[in-house]
């Protein structure tokens, strides 16, 4: 696919939400101003409820800000959109029941428009740890491998922007640590912008170059933690003290934002 | 006996044996009040029917082959157009009520006094046969057609917009697929209806066809031939309605739900708002009969517009007598019309109760009742008439046998479609089979009872219409019948909008019944 001003970066400007609700609204997420570099993968860790999948919606342009704005590169997330430039992973897999494992893979093309190379939905299911379900339908897959199908979904149209979210949630242990290994590889070497969705700070912390920790409700930045290991993350990373030193930050400031943001998140109600 | 599988084909499959044994107890009763004495004036039993049939084959095989073209046609025409509707009200969701509103309006259209007036537009031919069949059908497969299309998640969309597709991507990849089963529920039930329109469309003057026989052997008084008619034509829509059925499960993973909950019913508009719809729902009305029949340039002489059917009814000198004779004859008519109808809701409602209460009945009960709602009770009017005379019973009790069937399976479908869920609870409190009746089935039962009373009224009015037509000469029916012999078209016409209206009414009142009652016992139901 033609990247070839390379990938975008996102800028969020004072991105805010709200929704209608009696006593003046519900805020879901402060004044949200951040940028996210080209090619880099991004963590939002954050407690449930907190707004993450809300923030995510926006970036993509699937939820109207109450205010501030959403740039990818110079674009508008429904021009991204448009072309087909950024792909999400819903945090409910959201499978068409009535296609197979490989049409609802295929259904992405069809959407975005475009062709794949014979074989890319066979490598990307086999990605996932799929092969042999190609034939499948959703209704008789675990929530895991319905969620791993969503993800070979996304990838297969080979969009700039990568928006994941929870996208392991529901995927066993094993499976989990299987795929935090071999997906960043594959879009680390495609150069995608990737944010995903994460409650769990080992996989925050395994997979992402920069570790965005958020309070509770109203969502609002705690911390904002680069990741200084090596990419691609060599074998037994998880025992090394760095990434214990890291994991660690990235909790005390979820602990923090517990404590504030609770205080926050009451008086904005 | 290809028959009787195929009117056991719509059975779940876990009781193969409960269909079969249903039929063959058909059969057997059938045969058995045939052989009382006494009733060979009335009833042909199926031995006799069989024996007719096999000495009239020729006859009836052609007589067959027009009626089928006729109703094949109709069911393509309007499946084809209930489709086009719902797709337009899906996709400019503005205009789905004023389309909602329409669509309900042409189906309260009275069938019978529509036929004559087809026939002098079209002239001779099959025309007003495949059009009464189109419009039989129509909306029975536009409004599940509707649900369905609406009924998915919006996660499911959030995809299609993920990639900036749009509305008409929603249509073509999510919204068609999620609608197929409703529209697998639409195409069976419209099967018969088909058929049905057929024949009335012959009953009002073709030159063809099994309606064509049908009134002839009435004329004739002839009984094996009323009673092979009607079984010949139950027998095509069981078979059509079970085949629809079997390819729907061929193709579509699930079982067809057959919840007919109505497009946007009660869906709280405020009253105001619901006139404004209507008054404009009305003035569209008005418009597009008026310009159809001046784009066609037809004939004034019988191609009314609104102005000469206000003028007969208000403005003539003549209207006060006008009016008198129509709304007698329309009081008529509602006075069998209004009785039959509750009769049927009562009833089927009642069986359906009383069969869910001694479970294992309801597996037997269920494939005979589908396959008996799927023969088009109004050809066997001329049995009714047969059987009971051309008093007020027998066109009662044919409304309410009109109108048990699809009651009865509906609130059968309801009653088994409360949530497990909550049914588990109920076991787990050990609370007995009519505490679970009352706080968990019945209010799952309603909204797809109150869909179907409120789908079968166009049915009430069309069956006393035909027999008043073919035999008791009172009330509307009848004074259609003679407007068209004595080429009353104002009359004609009158009848027809006045029916409409009439019908609109009462489908409003039940909505509005339905809007109350489930606020009242079903709060989470509604959609
Ligand atoms: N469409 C909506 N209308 C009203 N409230 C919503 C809507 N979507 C989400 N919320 C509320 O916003 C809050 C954050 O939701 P969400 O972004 O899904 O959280 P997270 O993904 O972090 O768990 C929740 O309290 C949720 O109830
Ligand atoms: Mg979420």
């Amino acid at each position: 696919m033609p990247a070839e001003p390379g990938p975008p970066g996102i800028s969020c400007a004072g991105l805010a939400k709200r929704f209608p609700a009696a006593g003046g609204g519900l805020e879901v997420v402060a004044p949200f101003t951040r940028e996210f570099a080209a090619g880099a993968t991004t963590a939002l860790v954050g407690p449930s409820g907190c707004g993450k999948s809300t923030l995510l919606r926006m970036i993509a342009g699937l939820e109207t800000p109450s205010a501030g704005s959403v740039a990818i590169g110079d674009e508008t997330p429904a021009e991204v959109r448009a072309r087909a430039g950024l792909a999400v992973s819903f945090q409910d897999p959201s499978l068409l029941p009535w296609r197979t494992v490989r049409g609802n893979v295929a259904l992405a093309l069809t959407l975005a428009r475009r062709r794949a190379a014979a074989g890319t939905i066979d490598r990307l299911l086999a990605l996932v740890g799929l092969e042999g379900f190609a034939g499948t339908r959703p209704g008789a897959l675990s929530g895991g491998m319905r969620q791993r199908a969503a993800i070979a979904r996304c990838l297969v149209t080979e969009p700039e922007l990568l928006l994941l979210d929870e996208p392991f949630g529901a995927v066993d242990e094993l499976t989990r640590r299987q795929l935090a290994h071999d997906l960043p590889r594959l879009w680390e070497a495609r150069g995608t912008t990737t944010l995903f969705v994460t409650h769990s700070v080992t996989e925050a912390v395994l997979i992402a170059d920069r570790v965005l920790v958020l309070s509770p409700r109203p969502a609002r930045v705690v911390a904002d933690i680069p990741v200084t290991l090596d990419r691609p993350r060599p074998e037994g990373v998880e025992l090394t003290v760095a990434f214990a030193e890291l994991a660690e930050r990235v909790s005390a400031a979820l602990a923090r934002g517990a404590a504030e943001g609770g205080q926050t998140g009451l008086a904005a109600q | 006996m290809s028959a009787a599988e195929a009117a056991a084909a719509p059975a779940r499959r876990a009781l193969p044996g409960a269909p079969l044994a249903g039929v063959a107890g058909l059969l057997v009763v059938w045969e058995a009040l045939a052989r009382l004495p006494g009733a060979e004036v009335l009833l042909a039993g199926p031995m006799a029917v069989a024996l007719w049939l096999g000495e009239n084959g020729a006859l009836m095989a052609r007589a067959l082959a027009v009626t089928g073209a006729e109703a094949a046609a109709g069911f393509a025409l309007g499946n084809l157009a209930a489709v086009a509707l719902a797709l337009c009200a899906v996709a400019w969701p503005r205009a789905e009520r004023l389309i909602a509103a329409l669509a309900l309006l042409v189906f309260c259209l009275p069938l019978v006094a529509t036929g004559p007036i087809l026939r002098v537009l079209y002239g001779p031919g099959p025309g007003p046969q495949v059009t009464l069949a189109a419009l039989a059908v129509y909306y029975t497969t536009f409004v599940p057609l509707l649900v369905g299309l609406r009924a998915a998640p919006a996660a499911w969309f959030d995809v299609v917009a993920s990639y900036g597709r749009g509305r008409w991507a929603e249509i073509l990849h999510v919204r068609l697929f999620a609608a197929a089963p409703y529209l697998v529920a639409g195409l069976q039930i419209a099967a018969p209806a088909a058929f049905l329109g057929a024949m009335v469309g012959e009953f009002t003057g073709a030159e063809r066809g099994m309606g064509v026989l049908t009134i002839r052997a009435l004329r004739a008084l002839d009984v094996e031939a009323t009673w092979a008619l009607a079984t010949v034509a139950a027998l095509v829509s069981i078979a059509v309605y079970a085949a629809i059925g079997a390819a729907g499960r061929r193709l579509l993973r699930e079982p067809p739900p057959v919840l007919l909950a109505p497009p946007g019913a009660g869906g709280g508009a405020r009253p105001g708002a619901a006139l404004g719809q209507a008054a404009l729902a009305g003035g569209v009305a008005l418009a597009l009969w008026w310009g159809a029949m001046e784009a066609f340039g037809l004939n004034a002489f019988f191609a009314k517009r609104p102005g000469d059917v206000w003028a007969f009814l208000v403005t003539d000198p003549g209207a006060a007598a006008h009016r008198a004779e129509l709304f007698g004859a329309l009081a008529d008519t509602l006075a069998l019309a209004v009785p039959g109808y509750l009769a049927g809701l009562a009833a089927g409602a009642a069986l359906a109760v009383a069969l869910t209460l001694a479970p294992g009945a309801a597996a037997v009960a269920m494939p005979v009742a589908v396959a008996l709602r799927a023969v088009p009770i109004v050809t066997t009017a001329p049995l009714v008439v047969l059987l009971m005379g051309r008093g007020a019973a027998g066109t009662i009790a044919l409304v309410a046998v009109m109108i048990f069937f699809p009651v009865f399976v509906a609130a059968l479908h309801g009653l088994a479609r409360a949530p497990g869920q909550v049914l588990d609870v109920f076991e787990s409190y050990a609370a007995g089979p009519l505490r679970r009746l009352v706080h968990a089935q019945l209010p799952a039962m309603l909204p797809a009872f109150f869909a179907a009373a409120r789908m079968s009224l166009p049915a009430a009015i069309l069956a006393v219409t035909v027999v008043e037509w073919l035999a008791t000469g009172r009330g509307v029916g009848a004074l259609m019948a003679i407007s068209a012999s004595l080429s009353d078209y104002a009359m004609l016409w009158s009848a027809v909008v006045v029916v409409a209206l009439a019908t609109v009414a009462g489908h409003a009142l039940v909505a509005a019944a339905e809007a109350r009652v489930l606020a009242r016992y079903a709060g989470e139901q509604r959609r």
